[in-house]
């Protein structure tokens, strides 16, 4: 699409107080960008039946964000509370009773974001929520091919995002045209792979 | 306000038509321009902010996600609304995210105030503000601006349709009205004519047209009817002034008579003035003349206002002396009683014209008698008294006199009186006293008496009676002036029969009574001394063989005239006065015996009776004692009988 232009000083969730070291301002964007995903994204109707029922923010693998939720923390969504929960990666080959149990509680999640240190079992991890409409978010490269369905890239020190529009389709989560028109690049593929993962 | 009173009625009604029509429109124009121009502003106010919340939604995201480029491609899709000049977006910070300009420097159009939300016109533009609002949180500000200008050139162009509009209606309104006006004026026009014409010509005989049945009819037939009134007047006012010319001819007449009267008047007048001169001048040369003192005082004050020369010498003072002095002081004080001396307020009262005995005094001080008679004259419609004086101090003192010498007189006379009463009373004592005397002499001494003697003593005694007679006589005389006795009605009929049996007259002489006597008021026995006396007399003097005596009565001059006629021997003319005094007889005393006072005594008795005595007599044929007795208190009884016999 159209090169963005993003204005250094315009960064509105950054929280000058907060901003130190453990936190970078790359991951505390990110993080205000996650809240304002879930504005114009909407999922289906068994998803978000019950209005009490909190917005649920899953994070996978090693949590990058560190403190970067803290002042979004008490922002209603739509009118819901948002919940943060944190996740171990998913092992390797065995699959216990306790993986089974926290397989579900991940498959609860609306937004799941997985960090880096999921690379390996990235194909794995979104195979796990594919069904289960889960707005997968991540930066890892080439996340968009593997099946995910938003990916945050940089240019020129902004964070820009991408969006895989099949895989959204897939996990049957709407993503707002006005978002669409956002993102840097729209992918309309399936995933190349499937077996190989 | 005075020019409109002064144009014309036609004008005037043009005048209020255009101007309630020019009126009325531009009211209109004025309020249509007004609601169009707020229909606009709302209008562009309405789809300005349509615009800013289109441009608000699809900003939300770009905001969001910090993406500038897809919010000014957003604001880019302005372009197709020409009337936008600008817009921009601010982020949650109000500062300025995106923005878009169209054809026009940044700087003119950059709106000056930032606001939340809301429209402002300012400076020929209009300004929206629009929150964008993502989730229940603003997030940015949208901000638009529209030019004016199209709609004021519309509104312009309405005006400028309105005012051509204006113009050619009151141009319209012109023409109708013109037109129409004479609809109303017409009729009153007609009037002012008509009104002018008839007070011009006074031809009140003109009528005006009545051309409607609306309140300009009605006034019509008002105005017609009151020059009817007024033309009936005219003829009236005519006539009356024919009629006013006679009666002035009248009138001149009349008037031309009344000053040849009022000439003749005023020359009578003058004649009479004239003559009042004459005698007022008369009256002074009375006045000033007169002998008797002539004072005028003011009736009501008692001033002295004029006096005459009399008068100053009367009181012995000068005329100013006394002039505009009180009455009072030509009076003594004892004649004074009050403000006004006795007699000035007696003539007053009532006795004016009456002579009043008075004093006054001189201003030496010296009292004088007058007699005032007084008269009341109004002059000029003021009372005054005009008293005229008579000094009568001299009279008086003559009266005075002569009253002392009357008193003195009367007192002489009486004492003559009481003298010869007693004189005579006491005489008749001694006379008695001799007459015993000499008849015890002659009956005593008779043998001793000779014939001479006896004569003699016989003498003597015939004059002791004389004597005792005359002294009776003058008792008689002198009673009849000092002894009164009570005057009663006395009927002479019954009276004279015993008076004549009294008498005892000789058989040779008659006493016939020849007419029917009166009742007269007097003193009863003098009037029978009197009739004794005549009778006695008429019978002593008889020397006929046969005598005749007749007593008669007749009326004469308001009197009585008795009549006692004999046949005797009559009176010489001579004696007539002389019989009548006292001790006069005619005969020698020895021939016949008398005293001489009988007739005195009678004389006496009727003029005491207010009667007179006298005697007609012829000698040797007889004579005639006649005498009168006044009728005055003659009985009513009487008088009656009288005029039954009169008639």
């Amino acid at each position: 699409m159209i090169v963005l232009v993003l204005a250094l000083f315009v960064t509105p969730f950054v929280p000058k107080a907060r901003a130190d070291s453990t936190v970078s301002r790359e991951y505390q964007v990110k993080a205000a960008f996650l809240y304002n995903f879930m504005n114009f994204v909407d999922w289906p109707e068994e998803k978000s039946s019950d209005s009490n029922e909190p917005i649920i923010v899953g994070i996978i693998g090693s949590d990058p964000f560190g403190g970067a939720f803290e002042p979004v923390k008490n922002k209603k969504v739509k009118g819901k509370n948002v919940v943060i929960r944190r996740f171990e990666g998913l092992k390797e080959q065995k699959e216990s009773d306790e993986n089974d149990q926290e397989i579900e509680a991940i498959r609860e999640c609306h937004v799941l974001f997985i960090c880096r240190s999921e690379e390996k079992k990235l194909k794995k991890t979104i195979n796990l929520v594919k069904e289960n409409n889960v707005l997968t978010v991540s930066d890892i490269e080439g996340f968009p091919e593997a099946g995910g369905i938003i990916n945050f890239v940089m240019e020129d020190q902004k964070v820009r995002f991408e969006i895989n529009v099949t895989a959204a389709k897939r996990a049957k989560v709407k993503i707002r045209s006005q978002l669409l028109r956002l993102a840097k690049r729209v992918v309309e593929e399936e995933p190349s792979d499937e077996a190989k993962s | 306000m005075s020019i409109l009173q002064n144009m014309a009625i036609k004008h005037k009604l043009i005048l209020i038509i255009m101007l309630a029509c020019i009126t009325g429109l531009f009211l209109a124009g004025a309020a249509f321009i007004g609601w169009e121009r707020n229909t606009c502003r709302d209008g562009m106010v309405r789809n300005l902010s349509t615009q800013a919340e289109m441009i608000a939604e699809n900003c939300k995201a770009a905001l969001a996600f910090q993406d500038a480029q897809d919010a000014k491609e957003t604001l880019q899709a302005l372009h197709v609304e020409p009337s936008i000049v600008f817009g921009c977006v601010y982020n949650k910070e109000n500062r300025l995210f995106t923005s878009y300009y169209r054809d026009y420097a940044e700087i003119k159009v950059h709106p000056s105030k930032f606001q939340e939300g809301g429209f402002s016109f300012a400076d020929g533009f209009l300004t929206v503000f629009k929150p964008i609002v993502l989730d229940g949180q603003t997030i940015g500000t949208v901000c638009l601006r529209s030019d004016m200008s199209p709609m004021y050139a519309m509104l312009k162009r309405n005006i400028s349709i309105i005012l051509i509009v204006l113009f050619l209606s009151s141009l319209a309104a012109f023409l109708v009205s013109s037109r129409l006006q004479k609809v109303i004026s017409g009729p009153i026009l007609s009037l002012a004519e008509v009104a002018k014409a008839v007070s011009g010509k006074k031809d009140y005989s003109t009528r005006a047209i009545k051309q409607s049945n609306d309140e300009v009819g009605l006034l019509i037939d008002a105005f017609n009817e009151m020059l009817e009134q007024i033309q009936h007047r005219d003829l009236e006012l005519v006539d009356a002034k024919n009629q006013l010319e006679v009666r002035v001819e009248q009138r001149t007449a009349e008037l031309t008579t009344a000053n040849e009267q009022l000439t003749r008047e005023v020359a009578e007048r003058k004649r009479a003035e004239e003559q009042l001169r004459k005698a007022e001048e008369r009256y002074r040369t009375q006045f000033e003349g007169a002998l008797d003192a002539i004072f005028i005082a003011d009736a009501e004050t008692g001033i002295i206002t004029d006096c005459n020369p009399a008068a100053t010498r009367l009181v012995g003072r000068e005329k100013s002396e006394l002039v505009g002095q009180h009455q009072r002081i030509i009076h003594p004080p004892e004649v004074i009683a009050g403000e006004f001396s006795n007699s000035f307020k007696e003539h007053l009262r009532e006795k004016q014209g009456l002579t009043l005995d008075t004093q006054v005094i001189t201003k030496k001080g010296e009292i004088r008698d007058v007699a005032i008679k007084a008269n009341l004259l109004e002059i000029r419609g003021k009372k005054l008294l005009q008293g005229i004086f008579r000094d009568i101090t001299e009279h008086k003192k003559a009266e005075k006199r002569q009253g002392q010498l009357l008193d003195q007189l009367e007192k002489t006379n009486q004492e003559l009186k009481d003298f010869a009463h007693i004189v005579s009373h006491d005489l008749k004592a001694p006379l008695r006293g001799i007459n015993t005397l000499v008849k015890w002499i002659s009956s005593d001494y008779a043998d001793k008496f000779d014939e001479e003697g006896q004569e003699q003593m016989n003498l003597l005694l015939s004059r002791v009676d004389r004597m005792h007679n005359l002294i009776d006589g003058i008792l008689q005389y002198s009673r009849v002036g000092r002894v009164k006795e009570e005057k009663t009605q006395v009927n002479l009929n019954e009276l004279m029969p015993s008076i004549i049996d009294t008498l005892a007259p000789p058989e040779n002489i008659t006493i016939t009574v020849e007419d029917e006597l009166p009742m007269i008021e007097c003193e009863k026995t003098r009037i029978i001394q009197v009739f004794q006396n005549l009778l006695s007399n008429a019978i002593k003097y008889m020397d006929k063989p046969q005598g005749q005596i007749r007593v008669a009565c007749m009326e004469e001059d308001g009197c009585w005239k008795f009549s006692v006629a004999d046949n005797g021997p009559g009176i010489e003319e001579r004696y007539f006065e002389k019989i009548f005094q006292m001790f006069q007889t005619l005969r020698p005393r020895d021939e016949f015996e008398s005293t001489g006072v009988g007739l005195t005594v009678v004389k006496k008795i009727v003029e005491t009776h207010g009667g007179r005595i006298w005697v007609e007599s012829k000698v040797g044929e007889g004579s005639t004692f006649l005498f009168t007795v006044p009728k005055r208190r003659a009985s009513v009884e009487e008088e009656k009988l009288l005029v039954s016999l009169n008639a």
